[in-house]
């Protein structure tokens, strides 16, 4: 049972890592805390679900909820954030936050609040290994998230769009002396962070073959925490603690109970908080995230 | 002929005289009569909601076209409570101070009526919820508390005896949503009380599983609920969150018969794993036959299935009937109590229509007769249901009080 305990773990925390690679996008480069992001999150599942639930492929289905949420990530950008750019932090993510639950209503009103369910069909074959049993949407979650943290350290880390990405938010002024176009790139953070809260919420919303409108709350504070745990300026950061926080919260439900796993799992949060606030991957304590 | 000329000064003085009383306050009847309700359109149990505000607006529609109540219009004010305990005592409140309703439906959930029933009991207006079933929520605020469902106590007792016989179960495991009223006093207390009963092991008595509203992993405590390998799981949880159950006790194979409470009805929980058994208690399912079940169904579905924001294939709740039943249960109360609906009235019409449901018997409801027992809570028949392979098929009729009630 542990061994499959493991596994699962692994699978949550996987959601996690993918989640808060999204958040620590816009936090890491821009300073602020895309709220919408965990809503971005639940539209891209809802929109590969009705592909996927259409007859179109994984590939397409995976297309449609990443260009989905990519599109409403520009939307929140230019009415949400470019604006109140120049107002304290607080004011764009409130801003965010209000988006949030405009997002989550239009997906009520669309999909209805009762959970959509895949079909049989789509279940996906299982595998029994020993005693573990994996599914093959399990398998395709677990290898996508390492691909797509790897995709996008490749990105911020090794292209020049990435260079630029972090000149701004090393100074966003200085960098737009130096010929980088800040307002671009903002736009781009926000695309690249909506892209991929849109696979995830694909991958996500297959994998357990059900999804309701209120994925993006619970899911989207977790992914939070795992963001801070490691480090909001570390993208590798999030591989660790996503799959960190992912066992931590199952092996307390199985062998705690439900009713200490939060306690669990926002306790490390504060314990990082406060014994390192540049998260577990960060090496100095410049590499904490603005206080918003 | 003079002396018909010389009364009809006195002869038209009347008329205008009677008239302008009539205009002024003056006639047995208002022109309107309120009734409020508050129901979750927004919030996890929107389906919910938005469904009952069908209803009620399919309802209003029913008796206006029928000529009113004693002449009166209907109009049936529905505010939003969002399944929020808070919202919905305020909502209440409106209803009862601003919009000078005679009575209130709803709300929805235990958690909600909780909170709204002592309002209700303050304001001195009756408030009936159509799905609460947590016991004893409406005895601890009587008089002005009624609930149009059964305490979920009772109906486990015909429920798990049923559910043993029928997959020869000796062993369950428990897990249930520790964040729902009704689903934590049901897996908590009611469920392990009633199994130990009917000599069934609950395999986990000392651990029982449970998780939050919300979750959408719940792989943790399906692995768990494996190892223990139960004849049967109950799951303890409104059908939405059931839903997530079923769907990681398919994935991770353990496929065993699953037994819970009312909460479990709806036409969405028979698609998440239509070879996993389910059996629950309902007072009422679309499927159900006879004429008032029927005539309900085929009359509330198209509507419902026009509405924007609801599924497409939905269908008749439980707590639809229930609400519809409620309203209902008020127009007779305002007809056969003398309610006159006149604001000057509202305390003694709110009193009268109190004191005609608590002694309420037999009234004609979509499932069979209805009355309400000193608890506040519904006798009424109920079903034990069988849902599997897509369809809810019925095991077992029983009532809620004993055998010789007329609602039985």
């Amino acid at each position: 049972m542990l061994i499959q305990q493991l596994v699962n773990g692994l699978t949550l925390g996987a959601v996690y890592t993918l989640l808060a690679l999204s958040f620590s996008l816009v936090m890491g480069i821009l300073g602020i805390l895309n709220l919408a992001i965990a809503e971005l999150f639940m539209i891209g599942g809802y929109l590969g679900f009705t592909l996927i639930t259409a007859g179109f492929p994984l590939p397409v289905a995976v297309l449609g909820g990443m260009l989905g949420a990519a599109a409403i990530a520009i939307a929140i950008e230019k009415i949400g954030y470019q604006p109140l750019r120049d107002a304290p932090l607080v004011t764009p993510m409130l801003s965010t936050l209000g988006f949030s639950i405009i997002l989550q209503n239009v997906a009520t009103n669309i999909w209805g609040s009762d959970p959509a369910q895949l079909p049989d069909e789509y279940f996906g074959k299982q595998y029994a290994l020993g005693p573990i049993n994996i599914g093959e949407m399990q398998l395709i979650v677990l290898v996508a998230t390492v691909v797509l943290v790897a995709v996008v350290a490749y990105i911020v880390q090794k292209t020049p769009m990435g260079r630029a990405l972090r000149a701004v938010a090393e100074n966003r002024e200085v960098a737009r002396i130096l010929g980088v176009s800040a307002d671009r790139l903002t736009m781009l953070a926000f695309i690249l962070s909506g892209s991929l809260a849109g696979v995830a919420g694909v991958l996500i919303a297959l994998h357990y073959g059900t999804i309701t409108p209120y994925l993006g709350v619970e899911i989207g504070l977790k992914a939070i925490a795992v963001m801070v745990i490691g480090g909001t300026r570390q993208i590798w950061g999030a591989l660790v603690a996503g799959p960190l926080i992912g066992i931590a919260e199952v092996l307390t439900v199985a062998y705690g109970g439900s009713q200490v796993r939060d306690f669990v799992v926002y306790g490390f949060m504060i314990l990082i908080l406060l014994l390192r606030p540049q998260g577990l991957l960060g090496g100095a304590r410049s590499d904490q995230g603005q206080r918003v | 002929m003079s002396r018909i000329k010389s009364n009809l000064p006195r002869v038209l003085g009347t008329v205008a005289a009677v008239t302008l009383s009539a205009m002024v306050g003056g006639q047995a009847w208002a022109q309107e009569i309120a009734i409020g309700a508050v129901v979750p359109s927004s919030g996890p149990f929107a389906e919910w909601g938005r469904s009952n505000t069908v209803t009620l607006k399919m309802l209003e529609q029913q008796t206006n076209d029928a000529g009113g109540i004693n002449g009166a219009k209907l109009k049936i004010t529905i505010l939003d409570d969002a399944a929020k305990p808070a919202q919905a005592a305020s909502s209440l409140r409106k209803l009862a101070g601003d919009e000078k309703v005679l009575a209130v439906a709803g709300p929805l959930t235990s958690s909600a009526a909780e909170v709204t029933f002592p309002v209700a009991n303050e304001m001195k207006v009756v408030s009936t919820s159509q799905a609460s079933s947590k016991p004893g929520v409406a005895k601890l605020n009587r008089p002005w508390a009624f609930r149009n469902t059964i305490d979920e106590g009772v109906l486990a007792k015909t429920t798990v005896p049923f559910y043993k016989k029928a997959f020869n179960i000796k062993t369950v495991a428990v897990i249930f949503d520790a964040k729902d009223a009704t689903a934590s006093t049901v897996g908590k207390a009611i469920m392990p009380a009633v199994l130990k009963a009917n000599d069934i092991t609950v395999a986990n008595e000392n651990d029982l599983l449970s998780f939050n509203t919300g979750d959408l992993d719940v792989s943790a405590q399906v692995t768990k609920l494996k190892a223990l390998n139960p004849d049967g799981v109950v799951v303890s949880a409104d059908y939405s969150q059931a839903i997530t159950v079923l769907r990681e006790m398919k994935r991770q194979g353990l496929i065993k018969p699953v037994v819970g409470a009312t909460q479990l009805i709806s036409s969405a929980i028979l698609k998440a794993a239509p070879e996993i058994p389910v059996i629950a208690p309902a007072t009422f399912y679309a499927t159900m036959t006879g004429p008032a079940p029927e005539k309900f169904t085929a009359t509330l579905t198209p509507l419902l299935r026009k509405e924007s924001g609801l599924p497409k294939d939905i269908e008749p709740s439980m707590y639809d009937a229930n609400i519809y039943e409620i309203v209902s249960m008020y127009i007779d109360a305002i007809k056969k109590a003398g309610v006159t609906g006149k604001p000057a009235d509202l305390e003694a019409d709110r009193t009268k229509i109190r004191d005609h449901l608590a002694k309420l018997e037999g009234f004609p409801g979509l499932g069979g007769p209805i009355g309400f027992n000193d608890d506040g809570d519904a006798i009424k028949a109920f079903y034990v249901l069988q849902g599997q392979n897509g369809a809810w098929d019925t095991k077992v009729k029983g009532c809620s009080s004993a055998p010789n009630h007329p609602a039985c």
